[in-house]
């Protein structure tokens, strides 16, 4: 299936950019079957480890259950540090967020303007965590093939973007990015992240990613355990009601 | 002494070759040199404000944020705003900047009956345009305690881009990057630099022009002065090749022991050029008197006489510079009392074996000529000047007194209108540009002089963030204090914008909570301890009346005593209080080292002359000089400051070499026979002589730092000049009509 969808949208690549050259369809079905690995799961969920480090290599940890179905929809409840537990925030489409803090009872919405802005303390960006395809989001253009890896260099099509381009490792045999280098509007890199993968079942999951502030030296270790692909996640999970423990029945 | 000096002769090429390797080798060495011209760190460990201080400033990254104030008539055009978000974003670019905040990008929260908004007070995609955008803008700027006053000045004309340094960032390199880039991108608004990383970035600038602009001036004069004193080659180019190689030692030696230059030790080279040249000029003068046909001969007596007076002269001073080292509050006037001791030290010893050396090894055999010559201008000077004086003197020796009786009388009195002054701000001429930014800091944004109050407790607690609230409505009710800020006060907008009020929540678990969207936001940092053991209040003062300060110390000091709990740890430190302790430390450091230096004067004069008394009337006229230029700083309303406290003890360590030079000469003539008069007329005559040339040399050295870009070094220039006059004028004038009237009564 996974081939045959693939297949499909090589032709239909070559048939919206047959006048663009042969280099720029390569790079561009080559983020095509990235976002294949990353968004193809029907829905998934896991348990999360956060590790935040920060220079002089101390850790702080939060952990939580995280639930997601399609590209759209995203639920995670805080496990810990204690004094945390219990919060938990869902992502619904078009960028809207709640966060739901048991010590003040009703859930509520945020919108997040800055897309710049650090996730909550994690060296992720709303713009790294977003949703959408990155063959949606960004211009790529093929660098280099080598022995493993195909390097990728992608450019935000969204001028918005603190990123002023992306170079991309990806694993030539399954199609999986080994890391990612985030370059600065002045072209500095300032971002690095790296992955790891195992295979559960089709898929593969990025059962660790760190993502390394390098000016300000500070890391993100997010750790992906117990996971499980496809379970059929009702869309009734990923509602405002369910963000508070006991199905929102107690506050 | 005559042995010493044949060795110094037959040793001659050893010398030379010896100085000239040890020049070498430490003029490679100055390449080396660093400019420190952080004032924070010439600040003394030892005092609990300082350590506070300089801890709150690495914890929590305080000394590292600079400023740019943009400068319109209307910050709310949208030409202006365009102009900041550009100044924002390329500076938000440079390597080294960690961060930048201003109107452009400063985050906003709002709230509405579903929930709140993390975003931006302006939309930096989007920028305002039209009057209703700009006008809506304004609203909200002036509506939030958070920006007005902070990011925006009251009256709308001025604006902030602060920006913070990464951790490794070199504050100099980064400060001038900054400055570049703003300028080159040639805006229209004025742009001014503030905020200590801006601040040691121009006094380092300042400081390093004054070494390359200054020192060649200070040669030049004194090569005139030196011309029109010798009018021989060997006359100017050995006083001033001594004093660039004690000069060149000296900083070599700086650096090899790991001291930087810094906006006291700047002033290093021109005072060594000044006393270094005088011992060899000195020596020099010696070797013209003696009047011996053979070469050798001649330099072999002159060395022989010479060496106990400049071995002499030199120690006085060296204790007029080594007073400072136990007295200063500053440890770069430490410093500085160190490294001039040491330099005058090399001068000495240059003057007593190299400078001979040379004559000798070069045969420099101007001295038939050097001879005529000088006693051309011996009757120049004295036909003119010293005769006259000498004719006054002895006619009218109680006018002399009481002329200078009533100096002295008047000065004192003077001396308590003299002020002091420690305000960084007034190192700068009043046009200089750090100048005016600090001017507009305290016009505009409250101050530039930050307060720092550190809470030492669990800073989640609901106690601990209500008391930091009651710290802050105290500190606002000064009129000195602006704006102040906390997590407490970020708490509270959280609260508000959570639905729950203007307040601190009562729940802990709230707190807590809330941290969840607080983390990771870089502004937390400023505020609160990564453990969250530390909270700080930061603030700023406005004024810099010193004794505002003292009563705002005080009423402070009281409430914290008031509200500290068992639960936490109240402390308070900041600049204003710093600037209290050195205000006070000058007062104290001046009048002990005075002391100092005068009690070892008197000592050791006392057992060169072997006469107590005659130590004292030794020291009477560098004394009453040195009342004489506190009534000038009086009356002229020159401040003591960081600089000029240490006037007095150098001119107290050079200026007593007049009046050993006169008591010695005295002293000899008469023993040798000669009446009072005539021993007195011979000591004025040629004594007289080579005190003016000295004088008019060394002050002229001196009065060369008027040029300089720091007005503290040029305070420091004149009073040294004055106080050089003055004790040579005192030498000359009043100590021998105090020998007069101490003899005359001794004879009936």
């Amino acid at each position: 299936m996974k081939f045959s969808r693939i297949i499909v949208v090589l032709i239909i690549a070559y048939a919206g950019f047959s006048s663009v050259n042969v280099m720029a369809q390569d790079a561009q079905s080559l983020l095509k079957k990235m976002d294949n690995v990353i968004f193809s799961p029907k829905d998934k969920q896991g348990n999360v480890e956060i590790y935040l480090i920060n220079s002089q290599g101390n850790e702080k940890v939060r952990e939580a259950v995280m639930l997601q179905k399609g590209t759209d929809l995203k639920i995670y409840r805080y496990t810990k540090p204690e004094s945390q537990a219990g919060i938990a925030t869902l992502s619904l489409p078009d960028g809207v967020m709640w966060l739901y803090m048991p010590a003040f009872g009703k859930p509520k919405k945020i919108s997040m303007l800055a897309k710049s802005q650090a996730f909550t303390g994690t060296d992720f960006s709303y713009e790294d965590m977003a949703t959408t395809p990155y063959s949606e989001r960004y211009t790529p253009s093929l660098l280099e093939t080598n022995d493993q890896n195909y390097v990728l260099e992608i450019i935000p099509k969204d001028e918005d973007s603190k990123y002023s381009k992306i170079i991309v490792t990806l694993n030539k045999g399954n199609f999986y990015p080994e890391k990612m280098e985030y370059y600065d509007q002045a072209n500095r890199k300032f971002k690095e992240a790296t992955y790891e993968y195992e295979k559960i079942g089709n898929y593969w999951n990025a059962r660790q990613v760190i993502m390394a502030d390098l000016s300000k030296q500070h890391m993100t270790k997010i750790i992906l355990k117990d996971v499980k692909f496809d379970q059929g996640i009702p869309d009734e999970e990923f509602t405002i009601e369910k963000l508070a423990p006991n199905n929102g029945t107690s506050e | 002494m005559e042995k010493l000096a044949k060795a110094v002769l037959n040793l001659r090429w050893f010398i030379i070759a010896v100085v000239f390797i040890l020049t070498v080798f430490l003029g490679f060495q100055i390449s080396n040199m660093e400019i420190n011209s952080d004032v924070v760190s010439a600040l003394p460990d030892d005092d609990p404000d300082v350590a506070l201080f300089k801890k709150v400033g690495q914890d929590f990254g305080g000394n590292k944020i600079g400023m740019i104030i943009l400068e319109a008539d209307d910050i709310f055009h949208n030409d202006v705003i365009y102009d900041v978000k550009k100044l924002t974003d390329s500076i938000g670019l440079m390597e080294g900047i960690a961060s930048v905040t201003s109107i452009t990008n400063i985050i906003d929260i709002r709230s509405d009956q579903f929930g709140f908004e993390i975003g931006k007070l302006i939309d930096e995609y989007n920028l305002p345009y039209s009057d209703e955008d700009l006008l809506r803008l304004k609203n909200r700027v002036f509506s939030k305690e958070m920006f007005r006053g902070v990011v925006v000045s009251e009256d709308a004309t001025a604006t902030l881009i602060m920006f913070t340094l990464t951790d490794g960032a070199d504050i100099q390199t980064v400060g001038r990057a900054v400055i570049d880039k703003a300028e080159s991108l040639q805006l229209d608004e004025r742009l001014y630099y503030a905020g200590m990383p801006m601040m040691v970035t121009a006094i380092s600038e300042l400081i390093s022009r004054d070494l390359i602009r200054l020192l060649p001036i200070a040669f030049l004069v004194i090569a005139i002065v030196l011309f029109f004193s010798f009018r021989s080659v060997r006359g100017v180019l050995l006083p001033l090749l001594t004093a660039a190689i004690a000069i060149i030692w000296t900083l070599g030696i700086m650096v090899l022991a790991g001291y930087k230059m810094t906006m006291v030790t700047n002033n290093i080279p021109i005072l060594l050029l000044a006393i270094g040249s005088a011992y060899t000029i000195h020596v020099i003068n010696k070797i013209n008197q003696v009047k011996e046909k053979d070469f050798k001969k001649a330099i072999l007596s002159a060395l022989s006489y010479i060496f106990i007076p400049v071995t002499l002269a030199s120690l006085t001073t060296i204790v007029g510079f080594i007073s400072f080292i136990f007295e200063a509050y500053l440890t770069m006037i430490k410093d500085f009392g160190i490294f001039t001791a040491v330099g005058t030290f090399i001068s000495a010893v240059l003057a007593l074996f190299f400078a001979p050396a040379v004559i000798y090894a070069f045969s420099f055999k101007s001295k038939r000529n050097a001879i005529q010559e000088n006693s051309n201008r011996k009757s120049l000077i004295a036909t003119y000047l010293l005769l006259p004086l000498k004719n006054l003197l002895f006619r009218h020796p109680k006018y002399t007194l009481t002329i200078w009786s009533l100096l002295i009388l008047l000065s004192s009195a003077s001396i308590f209108l003299i002020q002091r002054n420690v305000d960084i701000k007034d190192y700068f001429k009043q046009d200089n540009p750090a100048r005016l930014a600090e001017d507009i800091m305290i016009e505009k944004f409250g101050g530039s002089k930050p307060i720092f109050i550190s809470f030492k407790g669990d800073v989640q607690s609901p106690e601990l963030l209500n008391t930091m609230l009651r710290t802050e409505e105290r500190l606002k009710e000064s009129s000195y204090v602006f704006t102040t800020q906390s997590i407490a006060d970020l708490i509270v907008e959280m609260n508000d914008a959570l639905g729950e009020g203007r307040q601190i929540p009562d729940d802990r678990d709230k707190i807590e909570q809330m941290w969840f969207l607080l983390e990771g936001n870089s502004i937390l940092k400023q505020f609160v301890s990564d453990n969250l053991d530390e909270g700080l209040i930061i603030s700023k003062f406005a004024s810099s009346d010193n004794a505002e300060k003292e009563e705002f110390a005080r009423e402070m000091e009281q409430f914290i005593n008031e509200n500290t709990s068992d639960a936490f740890e109240i402390n308070m430190t900041g600049m204003p209080f710093i600037d209290m302790k050195m205000n006070r430390s000058l007062l104290t450091s001046q009048i002990r080292s005075l002391l100092i230096a005068i009690l070892a004067l008197i000592l050791i004069v006392g057992i060169i002359l072997r006469s107590f008394p005659t130590g004292l009337y030794a020291t009477a006229p560098i004394i009453a000089a040195i009342v004489v230029l506190f009534g000038v700083m009086g009356i002229t309303g020159i401040p003591l400051n960081i600089v000029t406290v240490l006037v007095a003890s150098i001119a107290l360590g050079i200026g007593i070499d007049y009046s050993i030079h006169v008591i010695s000469h005295f002293n000899h003539s008469y023993k040798n026979g000669k009446t009072l008069d005539e021993a007195l007329e011979d000591t004025i005559m040629i004594s007289g002589k080579s005190i003016f040339i000295n004088v008019v040399s060394v002050s002229a050295g001196f009065m060369v730092l008027i040029f300089s870009e720091m007005v503290p070094l040029q305070y420091f220039g004149i009073l040294m000049a004055l106080s050089m006059i003055g004790s040579g004028l005192a030498a000359l004038t009043l100590l021998p009509v105090i020998l007069i009237l101490a003899h005359r009564r001794r004879l009936s």
